[in-house]
């Protein structure tokens, strides 16, 4: 039997059997289906994957018309951050990489941010980014908006002033840990929203708000608490990307309009991301790095598929390093970035990447 | 009370965190004549693994673990002083930390609970931690396990320097070395010689217990 060269969730290269294809992506439907309590894939679905897999060339591309814009995020680190940031280093300025993303790499969009890329140290360069993003806007065609992680991680000890609830949980101090999560989120919501304030001041187009609820739930409710307040006070376009495809419950209690944060997957985390009035919602789902590409892909996808099914609002399904069925590899062999990014369109039905 | 009611009451008292139902079962089901080891074999630890199941369906989260953790530690110490001297309870020793270089604590604070909550006695170096620490501190506490956690791929190698540490310090060959953490793969795992490499905290137990053959 003819063997299928593919990936794994590593980046290594394998062989497999179509026999071990079909059976890699329904496991993984399953599994996607039983973890998140949404519709595997149909059978349809599975024939679709099978053959962007079974494809015998390096690169695939969507059907002509099937063409989808792209959001980025991380900015442009990619030219300018070093190697151990999974960039090229390249001795060029923000705004000239920026412009080099719409002129050269054709994308659609474009974030500036900050090299340190946490809405609480870019803080500090706020005015800077505010003449860079003003010079963008005006040397540009494409939107252009101001993207940086809440990273709410940075507010606790040892890099910010509240007690690591992390080391309260394991002193049995829950109560104690609960409240230092929320003091965190209430400032970390404060610094975001003065933050992109500034850059509706400046006319950026919109924020885009990366690995968002990554200090688990208390990081989520402080972000879905600005987003409402930007949507209120500014003209902000905002995107909200997810940095997990389930909610870490380190505080367990917290409620959003009702809806207990903790535990939620991608399609339950849209609801609460529209609810707060996003306008574009980028979903993750973890790649597993002992599985292969193929079963990444198809968890990544059912779990995806659901999301656009039940979206009011654009979905930019995140895939990339380590997310939405693609290696966790520093650079992304491409013939599983083009993989993952076809089957998000083809089948999930994605509006963006 | 029948043993197996004793049973499935201190089942229930860890999936409800509840520490003083959990002292409350282990005394009595000492006094209506349970072995230690039965009442903590059949109950306690049964009762921590749904819970670990529940903690991997998104029913639970970190604060119940840590509750649930706290009820075990409490019926463990009841049960560990009936037995006979040196037939301590205890599932192992484990020193865990993340790696030099790293400050990403979340992952290794989730593992360090469904440890403790699963009866091993850990010992959690936090986080940037020097390689000498986890062999140092290795050596001190007899540990049967040590876990090393990175983030990032910039101090993913912090990893191999720790195998070669154990190496040196002569006892690579009494502990277990598993790690973890999101930049970490099995291919990794083979490559500097770890004996396992845990995709998450119910994979980690799971490894370690099959590799102390527990």
């Amino acid at each position: 039997m003819s063997k299928i060269w593919t990936r794994m969730g590593d980046g290594s290269a394998v062989e497999m059997t179509p026999d071990e294809l079909r059976a890699d992506i329904i496991a993984a439907s399953e599994d996607a289906a039983d973890k998140g309590r949404v519709p595997p894939l149909e059978d349809n679905e599975v024939e679709k994957l099978i053959e962007i897999f079974s494809a015998p060339w390096r690169v695939i591309g969507v059907e002509p018309g099937h063409e989808v814009p792209l959001t980025k995020d991380e900015t442009a680190c990619t030219l300018v951050s070093s190697q151990l940031s999974s960039g090229a280093h390249l001795p060029i300025s923000r705004e000239a990489a920026v412009e080099i993303f719409e002129r050269v790499f054709c994308f659609d969009t474009m974030e500036l941010g900050w090299i340190d890329y946490s809405f609480k140290p870019a803080k500090a360069m706020v005015s800077l980014d505010q003449v860079s993003i003003e010079r963008l806007l005006a040397t540009t065609v494409f939107p252009v908006l101001y993207g940086a992680m809440p990273n709410m991680g940075l507010y606790y000890t040892p890099d910010g002033p509240f007690t690591n609830p992390a080391d309260l949980l394991g002193m049995m101090k829950i109560d104690e840990a609960r409240q230092e999560e929320m003091k965190a989120a209430e400032l970390c919501m404060e610094d975001m929203i003065y933050m992109c304030k500034r850059f509706d001041e400046i006319g950026a187009d919109g924020i885009d708000f990366d690995t968002t609820a990554s200090a688990g739930d208390a990081d989520f409710w402080a972000t879905l608490k600005t987003v409402e307040e930007l949507k209120k006070t500014t003209d902000l376009g905002i995107e909200v990307g997810m940095s997990g495809e389930f909610i870490l419950g380190m505080h367990g209690e917290i409620e959003y309009n009702g809806k207990k944060l903790a535990g939620m997957f991608p399609h339950q985390q849209l609801k609460v991301v529209e609810e707060a009035g996003a306008d574009i919602f980028g979903p993750v789902v973890n790649t597993k790095t002992n599985k292969s590409a193929a079963w990444n892909v198809a968890r990544a996808v059912t779990f995806v598929k659901e999301v656009c099914k039940q979206a009011t609002i654009p979905i930019h399904a995140n895939v990339g390093m380590g997310v939405g069925g693609t290696p966790m590899f520093e650079t992304p062999p491409v013939d599983a970035l083009s993989r993952a990014s076809v089957a998000m369109v083809e089948i999930a039905k994605v509006d963006g990447l | 009370m029948a043993h197996e009611d004793l049973i499935k009451e201190a089942q229930e008292s860890v999936l409800s965190q509840d520490k003083a139902k959990a002292i409350d079962v282990a005394n009595r089901a000492l006094a209506a004549g349970m072995s230690p080891q039965e009442i903590m074999n059949e109950g306690f630890i049964v009762g921590i693994r749904q819970l670990g199941d529940k903690f991997d369906e998104g029913e639970v989260f970190l604060p119940e673990l840590m509750l649930s953790a706290e009820a075990m530690e409490a019926a463990m110490e009841i049960c560990n002083a009936a037995l006979p001297e040196g037939e301590s309870q205890s599932r192992g020793t484990v020193v865990i930390g993340t790696v030099e270089g790293d400050v990403h604590d979340i992952g290794k604070a989730i593992v360090v609970s469904y440890m403790r909550a699963s009866g091993f006695e850990v010992h959690d170096l936090g986080r940037d931690c020097p390689t000498d620490k986890f062999v140092d501190t290795a050596k001190e506490v007899n540990a049967n396990v040590v876990g090393a956690s990175a983030l990032l791929t910039a101090t993913l190698r912090k990893q191999r320097e720790i195998v070669e540490a154990l190496k040196e310090a002569g006892i690579r060959d009494q502990v277990k070395f598993v790690v973890g953490g999101a930049v970490c793969t099995q291919g990794w795992a083979d490559e500097i010689g770890a004996d396992a490499y845990a995709k998450d905290a119910g994979d980690g137990i799971r490894k370690i217990e099959a590799l102390l053959g527990l």
